[in-house]
């Protein structure tokens, strides 16, 4: 299943990291805040309200526009697929500094992208409800 | 797995990391490891404030992986206590330790300047840090939070308190949380260290993600929606205030009374309908026990419009039940804003507020009977209520302003020895009390527990659920071994005490299991059970005495909701725990030659 996900209410964090945690067991099995394509950001001190960002899905994504070898593809729905065989990691960081709210990160490992694949998990496991999340026709 | 434990020494600015398969194997992480630590580190008799002390921290082996697994655990020697130094913190700095690779601290060394130890995966670095000396932990935190797109980090530092070696200083770790109670603000003070700065860029692998998946899911679930936690989403700790006040139990007026007539003005529940502002968590738990309150200050007059307080600036405060009652009804203060703000001054200087609490207690009734006079005080008058004053003998403390102050800064039962009223210093095992009058688990629960902390085995807690069914002696003093065994099993997965309800011993095999350990409910008693033993050794050899602990009197004449308590049976009681555990192989008396090696 494949969700629609939106950042709603990020003045209701509580920084428990439960989205993170969620999202980096999902895509690689593991317990990492690195590995993630959802992010609880720390804004200079704890004092400062989170960020929290997930990818906005854009139409015009421009994370794909900048990359040399069209290896971040658009999607019809919006956001973007990941072609990783055209994918160099090239570490140019490109598509990671296109986003303006910074919603890719990569992975140190495979110097891939991580893109977020709409499982929902992020909004599943906010005990505050700071997503909102349907489900994609 | 290998328990991968950091030493860094600050006398000579070096860092090594070591593997302890052995460890691993034995105590799992958390408690375990850092109370073997404590034994192999630290010389026997040394002083708390010699370059040699080492500190130990160590994060829990589940961390980060199943929810609540937040607290990381300080090991060390007090200064308030001259014996074990304990302190469990939430907080960001477990997670951001282990996700840096390691699962234990250890530093050892001083330096001659300040210092910070500035952790970035495999990258350590003592550096240099003149300009954070003097600063208060919420400023240093400030200034040493990274702009980091990746991993967690976490910030520690002590305060004014701790550089100049207030024995109860505390540090402050992530601007809400402490490693709290036994001094170890000082520790950091007297090693000229000022804080460490962790960033954990690293993963935790799974050995197989379904099976953690499938228990996390339960856990997750249990502790958003059952209504065991929902104290700590809502109200937080605060709630304590009025339940207990109902209940005859909360330490009013120094414990003369268990009552507070105005309690409902500084109460959770009047604090979440003015001052509450947000609530936060630990990175891993979804509860955000953390409640944080808006202290208003006002510009500078000049500057306000009309002269009146209209604009204001606004900082957060961190309230919790136990600073709430040590700084609000046990000095009969009134006003919800006083009390946030004589908070809101320990955290900023890097005080413990419980102890500071009791101290300003004992200051205010020793003065009423004239053991001190204004000569002491220099000019200050404590009393009851007056918020203004015990802000100005705080900061006189902090900066051990004379002979008075100083003695102040040891503790109340270091200024009750010096100046008379031992009576109503509120301590037991030397600990400012917790904020409960319960019965008499209140009271044995701390003054045995290897921290001396009302959260070592539940004493308070037991005592309310046996309000309509009195249980025997026997019966008080098994629960509390019990409990405090079990919890040390809970503090080396990295559990923080308000999910012990949520990790019974099925939940935690089946955690263990899901993690690839299989382990019998009997295995990890005795492992919890070891892990008591090992602090109790700590505790003996450093000349702890549990027969010969003082207990204020004062105890014995407020009226509790179990009637007034009676010594003797105290007494019986602690006889009956003597008994129990020597017959468990613990020795619980210093064997003279080691004493005398001690006081050499």
């Amino acid at each position: 299943m494949r969700f629609h996900i939106e950042v709603v209410h990020p003045e209701r964090c509580i920084g428990c990291y439960s989205c993170v945690y969620a999202c980096s067991r999902h895509l690689f099995n593991i317990i990492d805040p690195s590995k993630v394509a959802v992010f609880v950001r720390v804004n200079g001190t704890l004092a400062n309200p989170f960020t929290v960002i997930t990818c906005r899905f854009c139409k015009n994504p421009e994370c794909a526009l900048v990359c040399p070898r069209g290896a971040l593809q658009p999607l019809p729905e919006g956001g973007i697929t990941l072609i990783a065989s055209k994918c160099e990691g090239c570490k140019t960081f490109d598509c990671i500094n296109a986003c303006m709210i910074r919603a890719l990160a990569l992975d140190k490992i495979t110097n891939l992208p991580i893109i977020c694949d709409r499982c929902g998990d992020c909004a599943k496991y906010c005990p505050h409800n700071v997503f909102k999340y349907e489900e994609m026709k | 797995m290998p328990i991968r434990i950091l030493y860094v020494n600050l006398s000579e600015r070096s860092s090594r990391v070591v593997d302890r398969p052995d460890l691993f194997s034995k105590y799992l992480g958390g408690a375990g490891i850092a109370s073997k630590l404590l034994l192999e580190e630290v010389r026997p008799g040394i002083d708390p404030f010699s370059p040699e002390t080492p500190i130990i921290f160590a994060a829990g082996y589940m961390t980060g992986v199943f929810p609540c697994m937040v607290k990381a655990i300080a090991m060390f020697k007090s200064p308030l206590t001259k014996n074990l130094g304990e302190s469990h913190s939430g907080g960001h700095f477990a997670s951001a330790l282990r996700f840096a690779g390691y699962d234990a601290l250890v530093i050892h060394g001083a330096s001659e300047h300040p210092i910070i130890i500035k952790i970035i995966d495999d990258e350590v670095k003592v550096k240099m840090a003149d300009s954070l000396w003097g600063l208060s932990p919420l400023d240093v935190e400030k200034a040493l939070r990274e702009c980091s797109y990746e991993g967690m980090q976490s910030v520690i530092s002590c305060g004014k308190a701790g550089e100049n070696l207030v024995c109860y200083s505390n540090v402050i770790v992530d601007r809400f949380h402490h490693f709290g109670r036994l001094g170890l603000g000082a520790i950091f003070g007297s090693k000229k260290l000022k804080a460490i700065s962790i960033l954990g860029r690293k993963g935790i692998s799974l050995k197989n993600p379904l099976a953690v998946k499938e228990v996390y899911e339960k856990l997750h679930h249990k502790v958003v929606i059952s209504d065991e936690m929902s104290k700590y989403h809502n109200l937080g700790t605060s709630a304590n205030m009025l339940e207990l006040n109902e209940l005859g139990a909360l330490p009013t007026h120094n414990f003369k009374e268990s009552r507070f007539k105005d309690a409902e003005r500084i109460s959770g529940e009047t604090m979440a309908e003015s001052l509450l502002r947000r609530k936060i968590s630990c990175p891993g738990c979804p509860i955000a026990c953390i409640h944080l309150a808006g202290l208003k200050t006002s510009f500078a007059p000049e500057h306000e419009r009309g002269k009146k307080e209209i604009f204001h600036e606004e900082v957060l405060v961190p309230y919790n039940y136990e600073a709430m009652y040590a700084l609000g009804n046990n000095l009969l203060i009134k006003d919800k804003r006083d009390l946030i703000l004589l908070i809101y001054r320990c955290e900023s200087l890097g005080l413990d507020a419980m102890m500071m609490g009791t101290v300003l207690a004992w200051v205010t009734e020793a003065f009423e009977e004239g053991r001190i006079t204004l000569d002491e005080t220099l000019g200050i008058k404590p009393a009851w209520g007056d918020a203004e004053a015990y802000i100005k003998i705080i900061d006189n403390t902090v900066e051990m302003k004379n002979k008075f102050y100083a003695k102040l800064a040891q503790g109340v039962v270091a200024a009750s020895e010096k100046y008379g009223g031992r009576e109503y210093a509120m301590a037991l095992g030397n600990n400012g009390m917790a904020g409960y009058i319960t019965g008499y688990g209140a009271i044995l629960g701390p003054l045995v527990g290897a921290r001396h902390s009302h959260l070592s085995n539940s004493g308070y807690s037991i005592d309310q659920k046996i309000m309509n069914k009195p249980i025997s002696i026997e019966q008080m003093v098994d629960f509390l071994i019990d409990q405090e065994d079990w919890l040390y099993v809970l503090f080396s997965l990295g559990a923080c005490y308000f999910a012990r309800r949520i990790y019974s011993e099925e939940v935690v095999c089946e955690a263990l299991k899901a993690l690839g350990i299989d382990k019998t409910q009997d295995e990890l008693m005795k492992m919890g059970k070891e892990i008591f033993h090992n602090l109790y050794k700590f505790k003996v050899r450093e000349g702890f005495e549990l027969s010969e602990q003082n207990i204020p009197k004062r105890i014995f004449e407020v009226q509790t909701p179990h009637g007034k308590l009676e010594f003797e049976k105290i007494k019986s009681m602690i006889d009956y725990y003597i008994k129990k555990r020597e017959k468990e192989g613990l020795h619980l008396k210093p064997e003279e030659k080691a004493l005398k090696e001690l006081l050499k």
